[in-house]
C-alpha cells in the first residue's frame, strides 16, 4: 500500500482502521510503516480517504507474497478461494478429508490480529516434520516448504502477514505429539497463534475427543465449527 | 479456514453468536447446472430468517461460500429443519456453542459429520501483545481480522463525548467483514459495557 503524502490531509481515517497498526500519523501525514504494513488493503477499501490518497501497488516478489495472506479479497491460485485457508472441515462430509481415526490440526500463526513473520512457520513446520505429518496439499503454507525437513523458501522468510495457517493431519494416536510441538513453540513464538482440532463425530459423540484433548492438558472452547453432513459428492 | 472458529467470548454471550456456512467443494460438486440456483436458494433461506448479517447477494451468485450471523439458536433450527427438507446435496457448517448446536442436531434429527474444535490463543507473550478481552471480542468476529482494536476505541470515545450512537458505531465496525459474519448485535452489548468503563 502507498499514501500520497502530498494529496493526504491528515484526517487519519486510516490509521483507525489498520488492523495492524502500520499507519502512523506523523506531522499530520498518514505514514504506512512498511515493515508491519501486511499488504491486507483494508486501508483501502475501509478507510473512506477523502482525497483518495492511499493507493494500491504492483507489488514484486518476495513482498508480493503478503498479499493472499492478508487480503481477504484475494483468491488463492491453489485454494481457488478467498482468505488464506482452505475448504477444511467444511466440506468434510463431500471430501472425507479427515476420516475416523485421524485428527486435523489447524496452526494459525498470527490469529487473533497480531500477524507474524512467516519464518515463524518454521518453529512448527522443522518439528513436525520429524514427526510424520500429512500436510494439506492445497494449503498456500505447503507450498512453501521446499524440502521433507519442514523448512521454508529462504526468501520469504522475513515477510509479515496477518495469518498463516498450517493446515494437516494425522493418525489420533499421534494426537500428543502434536500438543508436545504446541507447547514447546508456545514458550518461542514472539507472536501468538491459535490451534483447532478436526475430529469426525461416531454417534454424536463429541466427549471421548474433547475428554481425551482434556487429558493432554489442553482445553476444548465451547464454541465450534459443526459439519452437519448434508453435503453430497 | 478457521474463519469463524476462535470467536472469543464467555459461554452466556457465545449463547447470542452463530454463524452459518454453506459451502460447494471445487473440483467434487461445484460443477452441476444447478449449483449455483442452490446456493442463491440458501442464500434466500437464510436471508428470510432474520439474520444479523449475512453475505451480500453477489456473494450467493459468485462465491463458493455462503455465511450468515444469528443471534437466536431457535432461528438455526428452523434453518437447519429447512435445509434438511430442501436437500440440496451442499455442505452446511454451524459455528457455535457445541452444546447447544448438539440440541438443535437431535431436535432435526441430524448426526454431527465432523467437529472443528478451538483449543484457543497461544503464545508466552500473548498477555502483553494481544488487545483486552473486550475488543477481541469484537475483532474475533471478523473471521479475516479487517475491524482493528483501535478503531473500537476510537468509536468508543466518540460514544462517550455524544459524537455518535452505539447502534451507528456497532455498524460501522460491522461493514469491514465482507463475508457478513460479524455479529453486529453482539457488537451493540459489547460497546454498551465498553462505554461504561
Amino acid at each position: 500500500m502507498d499514501i500520497e503524502i502530498d494529496t493526504c490531509n491528515g484526517c487519519g481515517q486510516c490509521a483507525i482502521v489498520c488492523p495492524v497498526q502500520a499507519i502512523q500519523m506523523i506531522d499530520n501525514k498518514a505514514v504506512i510503516d512498511e515493515e508491519s504494513c501486511v499488504e491486507c488493503s483494508v486501508c483501502y477499501r475501509d478507510a473512506n480517504c477523502p482525497v483518495k490518497a492511499i493507493k494500491i501497488r504492483r507489488l514484486k516478489w518476495p513482498r508480493a507474497i503478503r498479499v493472499p495472506f492478508s487480503n481477504v479479497r484475494v483468491t488463492h491460485k491453489l485454494t481457488g478461494i478467498g482468505g488464506r485457508g482452505t475448504e477444511e472441515m467444511k466440506t468434510n462430509d463431500v471430501t472425507n478429508r479427515f476420516d475416523f481415526g485421524e485428527v486435523g490440526i489447524s496452526i494459525e500463526v498470527g490469529r487473533p490480529g497480531i500477524g507474524t513473520r512467516l519464518e515463524n512457520i518454521e518453529l512448527f513446520t522443522t518439528k513436525l516434520s520429524k514427526i510424520g505429518v500429512s500436510y494439506e496439499e492445497k494449503s498456500p503454507i505447503t507450498e512453501l516448504l521446499v524440502d521433507d525437513e519442514g523448512h521454508i523458501n529462504e526468501e520469504i522468510k522475513d515477510q509479515r502477514v496477518l495469518s498463516a495457517i498450517i493446515e494437516l493431519k494425522v493418525p489420533e494416536k499421534k494426537l500428543s505429539q502434536i500438543l508436545e510441538v504446541i507447547k514447546q513453540v508456545e514458550q518461542e513464538i514472539d507472536t501468538v497463534f491459535s490451534v483447532g482440532i478436526v475430529s469426525r463425530i461416531k454417534d454424536n459423540n463429541t466427549k471421548e475427543i474433547i475428554n481425551r484433548i482434556s487429558e493432554l492438558g489442553f482445553e476444548v472452547r465451547p464454541n465450534a465449527k459443526i459439519n452437519i453432513g448434508l453435503g453430497r459428492p | 479456514m478457521t474463519h469463524t472458529l476462535h470467536r472469543k467470548g464467555i459461554e452466556k454471550d457465545l449463547n447470542r453468536d452463530y454463524v452459518i456456512l454453506a459451502m460447494i467443494s471445487a473440483g467434487v460438486n461445484d460443477h452441476y447446472d444447478d449449483v449455483r440456483q442452490k446456493m442463491v436458494k440458501i442464500g434466500e433461506i437464510f436471508n428470510e430468517h432474520n439474520p444479523i448479517n449475512i453475505m451480500s447477494e453477489l456473494g450467493w451468485r459468485t462465491s463458493a461460500t455462503i455465511t450468515a450471523a444469528y443471534n437466536d439458536i431457535e432461528i438455526v433450527n428452523k434453518i437447519i429443519q429447512i435445509l434438511k427438507e430442501e436437500d440440496l446435496g451442499i455442505s452446511i457448517v454451524i459455528s457455535g456453542l457445541i452444546s447447544e448446536i448438539e440440541n438443535v442436531l437431535k431436535e432435526v434429527d441430524l448426526d454431527i459429520h465432523t467437529v472443528h474444535f478451538s483449543l484457543g490463543t497461544f503464545g508466552h507473550r500473548k498477555n502483553e501483545i494481544l488487545p483486552s478481552e473486550k475488543l477481541l471480542e469484537i475483532t474475533t468476529m471478523c473471521g479475516h481480522h479487517t475491524v482493528s482494536p483501535q478503531s473500537i476505541t476510537h468509536y468508543v470515545n466518540l460514544i462517550k463525548r455524544g459524537k455518535t450512537t452505539i447502534e451507528k458505531a456497532a455498524s460501522k465496525l460491522t461493514r469491514p467483514c465482507v463475508c457478513g459474519i460479524v455479529n453486529t448485535s453482539r457488537i451493540i452489548e459489547i460497546l454498551a459495557t465498553l462505554v461504561k468503563e
